[in-house]
């Protein structure tokens, strides 16, 4: 429950970014402020300070104030990292749950289609969730990204932009279909032989009227357990995805894109990198912890591969 | 010279054509770091052996000789064939290894632009109108491997350029009579009547298709270097070729390390052309990261990193080390290509905005404060042959750029007709690159157009902007040259003949191509055959006819940062090849 | 059950080849990585750019393409590198396999020893407080961001208290066995430990559970009826029975870690193994080592996909006819 508290004050937070914003940090938190100043205590410093010792080399980003006011410091760009943290973590949040839920409903029908009607489908399905689970994310995002700058990339009715966050979000929720599919059809598969499918099927029942009625009910709950920890892995690819330039772009920011600006100060500036590092954690051991419980009655091997 | 690049980019060596000489005798002095002299070291006029003096050569200290260098480079250059390498990350090894007839010399400061026989005992008057090079070659001089070197060596060598595809094979060697055939026919290659070797008398002549003033300076960079005849026809690769120079690569994987050993063979015969070194042996490891190359360094345990030093060490390095930082000004400019042929950048008005609107200090700022770079306003760099202070885009009005203007920025923007488009910024995705592609995204959004900015990776960034089918609008790149010429800059970037629609080798990426203008450089080009000061005033009328055209934004000017460790010495800086790596003492 | 594992190995192999066509073809499909351009160098002549790539073969169908690298790869064995040009790529991979291995077998007797640990003292103390707090501890490990996690660790012990804790800690990079097992183990502490947070917590969680359920098992009733005490009913009965559980995790585990999965931590680190590797090729869109990196790491995903389906055809007969 204590976990359920957290994850929705860390919701309303990041919901509440333009507030942050526009009346407690007074910073565009997407526009770039280079030759920018703030006072504090009294006096004008810039916010991007070049050194001055020695030769003179190097521009350090104004350090935490601690105060309402770059709270926690620049970004490289002179841009509040607060405020964008508060707005990383929408991004974060919306590519967590919408890839999560995209992946358990894509492995839910391959994993019901495959472990249902078996033999040459499942052949078929099978063989391809390994060839996606031994597949190089990286290089698919990696050229993804290549080939949508110039043009968009139009799968059936959806429309892919490369600056759009459908495309973390599609790439992310497919490259984990695999892990959710296989216990589903596994799942499926032990139904099938049970006495009561068994008997719907010597009923006559027609195949739609099965999976809808006897099938679905008893997967549906496997589906849910992996919601909230598809979301924690998924939130934590993305992080990863960031590691590469690839996923959200800028100036839009993610906490995965803000540990990645970080990276760059962490020898003069960690908190850059620190702060949407432990957010995401927490955010992360909310969402495991809340998915435990179901879990473990359940599956207790029900578990994911994450980047290593 | 960008991050451990390969290949392209990283390479800020010689590009096509114009090493212009001049025939005049006037110096092209490139722009001195911090106003140094310019030394009126002869730059080659054709034909004419002209050494200049060598006191800027220092000479050898034995008391410093022995001792293990260390260097450290993120990752390694690709292949060790000094014909086919392109990096400046190796070329400067080169310095120390390999020898053409001729070759620039290995001093400090601006003499070392100049160019001095090598291999050759001297350099050779031009006969048959220009067109023809007789080189006699040194005697007693032999390869790393005990092998003589003769007239056949230099034959095949020659051949070599165009067997292995040579980068430069089209651009720099295509004036060597029969060198077309060798383009279309490598494997036949011969250059029958282009170069003929002599082994009785041990002469070389080399004959022309036309008169080439820049020749020799072309016969100076290393895929113009002998090798043995030995050597196999196609890219050595990780193997090394045996070499004539102080040094000898002993082992190579591009993965963890090169090594140098002195070269048994080796006795200095010039100086200022290939100087005895002081280490024993060169070891160049790979593969660490740069923040971990700079604690290394600090830490004394390695000379020296290739790498530019990540922003956030850089207030470290100049205070607390400042002693072992050297920074010298380079001849290169970060500039922002406008692509003349697509909307929004198609209306003069939207790209004037463009180079009104940009703070070039708010970008020097990102690079690293103004001690590592200088706002421009030119497409030549300040000092540079050619270059006339002049600035049609600031704000208070000046010669040099002070200030950028939004507001008129704004407003051209509204004339032209263009606010509300979307714009793309392209970039590479190091730091630097996209912070600075973040800045100008930001900056086209606060007047009046709708834009984002797309990083990718940097190896394929330099072709993806250059190939007009990307639709590229604006990009942030770089153009390093190493040599005063002002045709480098302005034909080589906006020159009709840069610009091939389609291919990923199209260097002029606003697909700039004006007739007026390019009439302009031809009539200076051919100015420069009689006098280069002449010839430079006509630059100068270009790029400024040019920056009305605004096809691109030029930004800023870098400077190059080298930091030793403590116990590093003799630091030297060739403007040709960057720090002499041979020459630092260890002990 | 060897006319199962035969058509398990046909299925492998085929999965083998589709990733490598699938790479290819995307590789090709993607504009600005055709390797000509960068090959032939900065402002190359349109003639050399056509010479390159007709040496390259780039102009051949692509299908012939597809067909000389692999049999350059697997036949003639010299398949050489786009970028690092005549680099071979076999020895580059071969060379990486002893830093990954170090890494990774490192990695994994830690945590496995952890996880047996944290596993067998959360059991002992079920309705205490200590339990869920282990398995917290746990969760947490799991949900660290591996990158970001390896990156804090060097600037603590690369930086921040180099000087006065950390001051015993080498410089990042790898140094092989043969130059000493105490300089190896040194400069892989740290990865090792980065590594083995990420798995720790889940396998101490597995087994918690399989040890819990275990201790309803008849043969462990019997264990105490006679008498036996409880930590020795714990460790030689409970714990060896749930040990099963874990070995097809850690198989599958340790295959994709094998096979590269250690990237982002290799990378983090500076160590120059398969990950790394993969993750350079990558930025170089080095296809010739991509495909050897891929090749090899799905080799080792499926192999390790492969044994564990025929352990459990093994144990479980009734898998073969499905």
């Amino acid at each position: 429950m204590g976990s359920l508290v957290v994850l929705i004050i860390i919701v309303l937070a990041c919901i509440a970014a333009p507030l942050y914003e526009s009346s407690i940090a007074h910073t565009d938190a997407f526009t770039s402020n280079v030759a920018g100043t703030i006072t504090i205590n009294g006096q004008t410093v810039p916010v991007l300070e070049p050194s001055t010792e020695g030769l003179g080399l190097g521009v350090n980003p104004i350090a935490p104030t601690w105060t309402a006011q770059y709270f926690l410091g620049s970004d490289n760009q002179g841009r509040d990292v607060a405020s964008r943290i508060l707005y990383g973590g929408r991004n974060t949040l919306i590519i967590g749950f919408a890839s999560a839920i995209l992946c358990c409903v894509l492995a839910g029908i391959i994993g019901i289609v495959s472990g249902f009607f078996g033999r040459g489908v499942d052949a078929v399905l099978s063989r391809g969730l390994d060839v996606l689970w031994a597949f190089p994310v990286y290089l698919l995002a990696i050229c993804l990204s290549v080939v949508l700058i110039s043009s968009s990339l139009t799968i059936g009715p959806v429309t892919l932009s490369s600056a759009s966050i459908l495309l973390p979000i599609v790439i992310i929720g497919i490259v984990y279909v695999p892990y959710v599919a296989r216990p589903i059809r596994g799942q499926v598969m032990s139904l099938r032989e049970r006495e009561f499918v068994q008997a719907a099927v010597g009923a006559g029942a027609p195949d739609m009227r099965l999976l809808r009625r006897e099938i679905l009910p008893n997967v549906l709950p496997t589906i849910i357990v992996f919601l909230p920890l598809m979301a924690a892995i998924n939130m934590l690819t993305e992080a990863a995805l960031s590691f590469l330039s690839i996923g959200v772009q800028p100036p839009d920011s993610s906490w995965g894109t803000i540990v990645n600006d970080g990276v760059g100060l962490l020898y003069t500036r960690p908190w850059v990198a620190i702060a949407p590092g432990i957010l995401l954690a927490i955010t992360a051991v909310t969402l495991n912890l809340l998915g435990d419980g179901v879990r473990d009655a359940l599956d207790p091997k029900a578990r994911l591969r994450g980047a290593a | 010279m960008r991050l451990h690049r390969i290949a392209t980019v990283g390479v800020s060596l010689l590009a096509v054509g114009a090493l212009a000489a001049c025939s005049s005798g006037s110096s092209p002095s490139p722009s001195g770091s911090s106003g140094a002299a310019a030394s009126s070291a002869s730059a080659v006029p054709s034909g004419s052996a002209s050494v200049g003096n060598d006191s800027d050569v220092r000479p050898y200290d034995p008391a410093h000789a022995g001792g293990t260098l260390t260097l450290l480079a993120k990752g390694a250059a690709g292949t060790l064939d000094p014909k086919v390498n392109y990096t400046l990350q190796f070329w400067q090894l080169y310095q120390g290894t390999y020898d053409g007839l001729t070759a620039f010399k290995h001093v400090d400061g601006e003499g070392s632009f100049t160019v001095v026989p090598d291999l050759a005992e001297s350099i050779p008057d031009t006969t048959n109108g220009g067109k023809t090079y007789v080189f006699k070659l040194r005697q007693g001089i032999k390869f790393s491997d005990g092998a003589d070197l003769t007239t056949d060596d230099v034959v095949s060598s020659f051949q070599r350029i165009f067997k292995v595809s040579s980068p430069t094979a089209g651009s720099f060697y295509n004036g060597i009579v029969g060198a077309d055939a060798c383009i279309k026919a490598p494997e036949t290659c011969t250059l029958e009547g282009g170069v003929v070797g002599d082994k009785t008398a041990g002469t070389v002549t080399i004959n022309l298709t036309a008169p080439d003033p820049e020749f020799l300076y072309k016969l100076s960079v290393p895929h113009a270097a002998i090798n043995p005849k030995s050597a196999p026809t196609k890219d050595a690769g990780n193997t090394p070729i045996p070499t004539t120079g102080a040094y000898m690569f002993k082992s190579y994987d591009p993965n963890t390390a090169l090594v140098m050993v002195r070269n048994p063979n080796f006795k200095e015969w010039s100086r200022a052309a290939q100087p005895a070194g002081y280490p024993d042996e060169i070891d160049y490891k790979f593969g660490l990261t740069v923040e971990a190359e700079v604690t290394a360094v600090e830490n004394n345990q390695a000379n020296w990193l290739y790498d530019p030093p990540p922003a956030d060490r850089l207030a470290e390095i100049g205070s607390k080390y400042a002693s072992q930082v050297h920074v010298n000004q380079l001849t290169a400019f970060w500039y922002l290509p406008l692509n003349v042929n697509l909307a929004p950048f198609d209306n003069l008005k939207a790209r004037q905005a463009v180079n009104w609107a940009i703070d070039r200090n708010a970008i020097v700022k990102l690079y690293g404060g103004a001690n590592l770079a200088q706002p421009v306003c030119t497409i030549l760099p300040p000092g540079f042959p050619g270059y006339e202070a002049n600035c049609q885009y600031t704000n208070p009005a000046g010669d040099t750029w002070q200030g950028a203007d939004l507001e008129k920025a704004k407003q051209l923007v509204t004339e032209s007709g263009t606010a509300g488009q979307e714009v793309t910024v392209i970039v590479a995705d190091d730091e630097v690159n996209k912070a600075v592609g973040e800045y100008v995204q930001s900056v086209l959004n606060q007047i009046g157009y709708k834009a984002k900015v797309k990083a990718i990776s940097g190896n394929i960034q330099f072709t993806y902007i250059q190939n007009s089918n990307n639709k590229v609008q604006i990009s942030v790149t770089q153009w390093y040259q190493d040599y005063p010429a002002a045709s480098d800059f302005l034909n080589v970037l906006l020159g009709c003949a840069s610009f091939t629609p389609g291919s990923d080798s199209s260097i002029n990426m606003s697909g700039f191509c004006d007739k007026k203008i390019q009439a302009q450089m031809d009539d200076a080009l051919k100015t420069e055959q009689t006098s280069f000061d002449e010839a430079n005033k006509k630059w100068a009328a270009v790029d400024k006819a040019m920056m009305e055209q605004s096809p691109m934004v030029p930004v800023m000017t870098p400077k190059l940062i080298d930091f030793i460790s403590k116990d590093t010495g003799n630091y030297q800086f060739s403007k040709q090849f960057y720090m002499l790596v041979d020459q630092l003492w260890v002990k | 059950m060897w006319r199962f594992a035969g058509k398990r190995a046909l299925a492998a192999l085929l999965v083998l080849f589709a990733i490598s066509v699938l790479v290819f073809l995307i590789f090709f499909a993607t504009p600005g990585i055709d390797p000509a351009a960068r090959i032939a160098g900065r402002n190359a002549s349109q003639e050399t750019l056509t010479q390159v790539r007709a040496s390259f073969g780039f102009d051949r169908p692509i299908w012939v393409q597809y067909g000389l690298m692999m049999q350059h790869l697997f036949i003639n064995r010299d398949l050489t590198s786009f970028v690092n040009r005549g680099s071979q790529v076999i020895p580059q991979v071969m060379q990486a396999i002893p830093v990954t291995l170090s890494l990774v077998f490192g990695a994994a007797l830690i945590w496995v020893v952890l996880a047996l640990i944290m596993g067998v003292a959360a059991t002992a103390a079920r309705g205490t407080v200590i339990d869920p707090l282990i398995l917290v501890i746990g969760v947490i490990g799991v949900s660290l961001p591996v990158f970001w996690l390896g990156e804090v660790v060097n600037l603590v012990t690369q930086s921040r208290l180099h000087d006065t804790v950390f001051a015993w800690v080498p410089q990042l990079g790898y140094v092989p066995l043969t130059d000493g097992v105490g300089p190896w183990a040194l400069h892989l502490l740290f990865p090792w430990l980065t590594l083995a947070v990420l798995y720790a917590g889940i396998y101490a969680r597995v087994l918690r559970s399989e040890m819990v359920a275990s201790m309803n098992e008849d043969y462990v009733r019997m264990a105490r009826a006679k008498g036996i005490g409880e930590t020795r009913v714990l460790i030689r009965h409970s714990l060896r029975t749930s040990m099963i559980s874990i070995v097809s995790l850690f198989g599958l585990d340790f295959g994709a870690l094998i096979g590269g999965a250690a990237l982002l931590t290799e990378v983090v680190f500076g160590l120059q193994g398969v990950g790394k590797l993969t993750y350079d090729s990558l930025q170089n869109f080095d296809l010739p080592v991509i495909l050897a990196c891929v090749l090899y790491a799905s080799f080792f995903v499926v192999l390790a996909n492969f044994i564990v389906d025929l352990l459990y055809a093994w144990l479980d007969p009734r898998v073969r006819h499905v």
